[in-house]
């Protein structure tokens, strides 16, 4: 899954460089970013591209979590709502637009966005991208010290393209159960 | 505490309450966090002082809970905005009409209630998605396709009552016309069900249309009479084969005589499937609108005529194609059913359209249904296949207008005659307005087909966060609506932001149409709690506000 991704890609190196203001902001989005809690599954965007070193960094998580490919069509909707029911928290590394609409669909499952880095932009994923998930791994909310305050939710912007690092959590009930017949 | 407008904060309080009784505290929400994610992301008066956003949200989780909630709305007169899963972004998405309205959320009612493969129907609530149904049908083998919007998150039912479009066979495109019987709460609590379902025990309430008299489904498209609470739609049978078929004619005129002879051929009903108008000599694709962005490279003759700033002169630019060998227009079908049909459709649009000088036709492989694990991987456009995506979100980094970062678009929607005139008519018009606003987008953009017996533009209007620039394409957007009124062509859907502008312009004999729903309105809704503003329909009481 995340091998094939093995090249910087040109679109995203493009994103990135429009972007470059923002890359170093990361910040906790919601009054849940004190509380450390556990991480059920490291969702990765399968229409990305990415470094060698973070496709490393996320191929060798595989041993200690689910580590799910995240497709916007109707077979990775199967899936994605099979992990969105089972899990309370989960880590993820996909563009803006994927990260803009899996928070909403996160949303009707009961999640919140809780934190989210644009570290991730640069080099479509250096050392930073890779501290950055490390640290939502293990369950930090905080992983730069000097952070910019980001936009509670993702709203459509330059960054669609670009790549971002984020955490979800469940925070309420979700909104839609598995389907039911009357 | 945001309050709905000409509400006290003791009765919203109090409606509050009896809302969280009836649904459960948990599925009632007043956090700037929770109604964050109601806000309309591609709103084009983001930020603003008439950004319409709620004041609260409330969650119900069956027909029987709307019920009671519409009763404390009337009882406390709390503006109520119902949506089913609200992510109809471009109109509106998961925002009221009106700023403080208390958003009813129904995405949590998301049961297939019926689902009958014989007869071709399905019976869903609010909160069913496309993604939901495509995977009901497909984990049980049933032998039935799905017409989905793009994207397709959306809600089978909130698209239909909006008035949404697939790209599958006529019959089933316009997805309110493929509705077959509502259940719809009223203003005053009461549940009702059209058409056949008002027989109790009704085993015909999904099959006819027509019911006992009056037939008044339509009353709660885009309009706000009730909450619907269910709906039934017919679907198409999942058909042996599909296949495109490629007609090229060289000439841009050539599009009279062609929207013409295809017309005949659809209103005959020997061609059903969706059939797209693009250009290779411009580059225009088809459905431009979805593919806003930067034009892609031309050919530098082409481009130079395209691009002319006093306007394109097609006459050079036929000349040009027809020196390069280029066709100027295409227009793609899709055909569904045996191979034979296919095969029988194919040769009666070369035998009608081959009147036409020039014109050349390829008919593609006919592919057996359904598309192969493979194909689906490999295919873009899944629409035409019934299968929902979320790849329109896919397209790429955004671009900039005006110095602001594009975020998202706005829908400017008129309905065009379905004549080849008409057509080059509005493309001239609207490319010349997009050429004096130095709007992002191609320099030409054919007319949608999905209508049968009309053109529909959609013109995708950039959306950004910078209150200057949206204030320009707002008005770029009103400038649009005149120009297009002025020549007798409507809109048939629009942002909020717009409901009153177009409302005005169906203005036949001093407005008798909204003064007859505004009479429809007081009747079923005097206190104005039901969507007020919706579709520009008000009740008395928030008319005099």
């Amino acid at each position: 899954m995340v091998t094939r991704r093995t090249a910087i890609g040109a679109g995203l190196a493009f994103a990135a460089v429009a972007c470059s203001a923002a890359v170093g902001a990361s910040a906790p989005t919601t009054r849940h970013r004190r509380e450390a809690r556990s991480i059920d599954a490291l969702l990765i965007d399968e229409g990305i591209e990415m470094s060698r070193s973070l496709a490393a960094f996320i191929e060798a998580r595989r041993r200690a979590l689910p580590v799910v490919g995240i497709e916007l069509d109707a077979p990775g909707q199967v899936e994605l709502m099979r992990v969105l029911d089972k899990s309370q928290g989960i880590v993820g590394v996909s563009s803006g637009a994927t990260l803009f609409c899996l928070e909403r669909i996160a949303w009707d499952h009961g999640f919140r966005l809780t934190a989210r880095s644009q570290r991730c932009a640069g080099e479509t994923g250096g050392d930073a991208c890779r501290e950055d998930v490390a640290a939502y791994l293990a369950g930090a909310q905080l992983p730069a010290a000097n952070s910019t305050p980001l936009a509670r939710a993702y709203r459509p912007s330059r960054a669609d393209g670009m790549l971002h690092a984020w955490v979800m959590h469940k925070t309420s009930a979700p909104f839609r159960q598995s389907r039911r017949e009357i | 505490m945001k309050l709905p407008p000409n509400v006290s904060k003791a009765d919203f309080t109090a409606a509050l309450t009896v809302f969280a009784s009836i649904v459960g505290d948990q599925w009632v929400f007043t956090t700037d966090e929770d109604l964050d994610l109601y806000r309309d992301s591609y709103s084009i008066l983001w930020g603003e002082a008439d950004e319409r956003t709620a004041s609260a949200a409330v969650a119900p989780d069956t027909a029987e809970e709307v019920v009671e909630l519409v009763k404390v709305a009337a009882r406390y007169r709390i503006p109520i905005y119902p949506i089913s899963t609200g992510k109809n972004l471009g109109y509106g998405g998961a925002a009221p009409a009106i700023a403080g309205c208390v958003v009813v959320d129904l995405k949590r009612m998301n049961r297939i209630v019926e689902i009958d493969e014989r007869h071709g129907y399905v019976v869903v609530e609010p909160g069913v998605s496309y993604f939901d149904l495509y995977t009901y049908i497909q984990e049980r083998g049933l032998k039935l396709w799905i017409d989905v919007p793009s994207p397709g998150w959306g809600s089978v039912l909130g698209n239909a009552l909006d008035g949404g479009v697939g790209v599958t066979l006529a019959p089933y495109r316009n997805h309110f016309e493929a509705q077959c019987g509502i259940e719809v709460v009223l203003p005053n609590g009461k549940m009702m069900r059209t058409g056949m379902g008002a027989l109790p025990g009704a085993k015909t309430w999904q099959q006819f249309k027509p019911g006992f008299g009056p037939r008044i489904d339509g009353l709660f498209k885009q309009s706000n009479y009730g909450v619907v609470t269910k709906m039934g739609l017919w679907l198409m049978p999942s058909p042996e084969s599909f296949a495109t078929g490629v007609v090229t004619v060289p000439r841009f005129r050539d599009i009279i005589p062609l929207v013409d002879i295809i017309g005949r051929l659809e209103q005959s009903k020997t061609v059903q499937g969706l059939w797209n108008l693009s250009s290779p000599t411009t580059g225009t694709p088809p459905f431009a609108a979805h593919e806003a962005g930067p034009p892609k490279p031309l050919d530098p003759t082409i481009a130079a005529i395209l691009n002319n700033p006093a306007g394109v002169d097609m006459d050079q630019l036929d000349a040009a194609a027809q020196a390069k060998g280029m066709p100027f227009l295409a227009c793609d079908f899709n055909f569904y059913g045996p191979t034979k049909l296919i095969q029988a459709q194919w040769d009666c649009v070369c035998d009608a359209v081959g009147s036409i000088p020039g014109a050349k036709f390829k008919l593609g492989e006919i592919r057996t249904m359904p598309l192969s694990p493979q194909d689906q991987a490999t295919t873009r456009d899944l629409g035409p296949f019934g299968i929902p995506t979320l790849k329109t979100f896919d397209l790429g980094p955004m671009f900039s207008y005006e110095g602001a970062d594009v975020v998202g678009h706005v829908f400017f929607s008129p309905v065009i005659p379905r004549t080849g005139e008409a057509a080059m008519e509005a493309m001239g018009v609207f490319a010349a307005i997009g050429r004096k606003y130095k709007l992002p987008g191609p320099p030409l953009q054919f007319p949608s087909t999905i209508f049968e017996r009309a053109f529909l533009f959609a013109v995708g209007l950039p959306v950004t966060r910078s209150a200057t620039v949206n204030a320009k394409i707002r008005d770029i957007i009103r400038e649009l609506v005149a120009v297009s009124a002025e020549r007798g062509w409507g809109e048939y859907r629009t942002a909020p932001a717009f409901y009153d502008l177009i409302m005005s312009t169906y203005s036949y004999n001093d407005h008798a149409l909204r003064e007859f729903l505004e009479t429809i309105k007081d009747a079923v809704d005097p206190n104005g709690i039901m969507s007020p503003g919706r579709y520009a329909i008000r009740s008395h009481q928030r008319r005099v506000l």
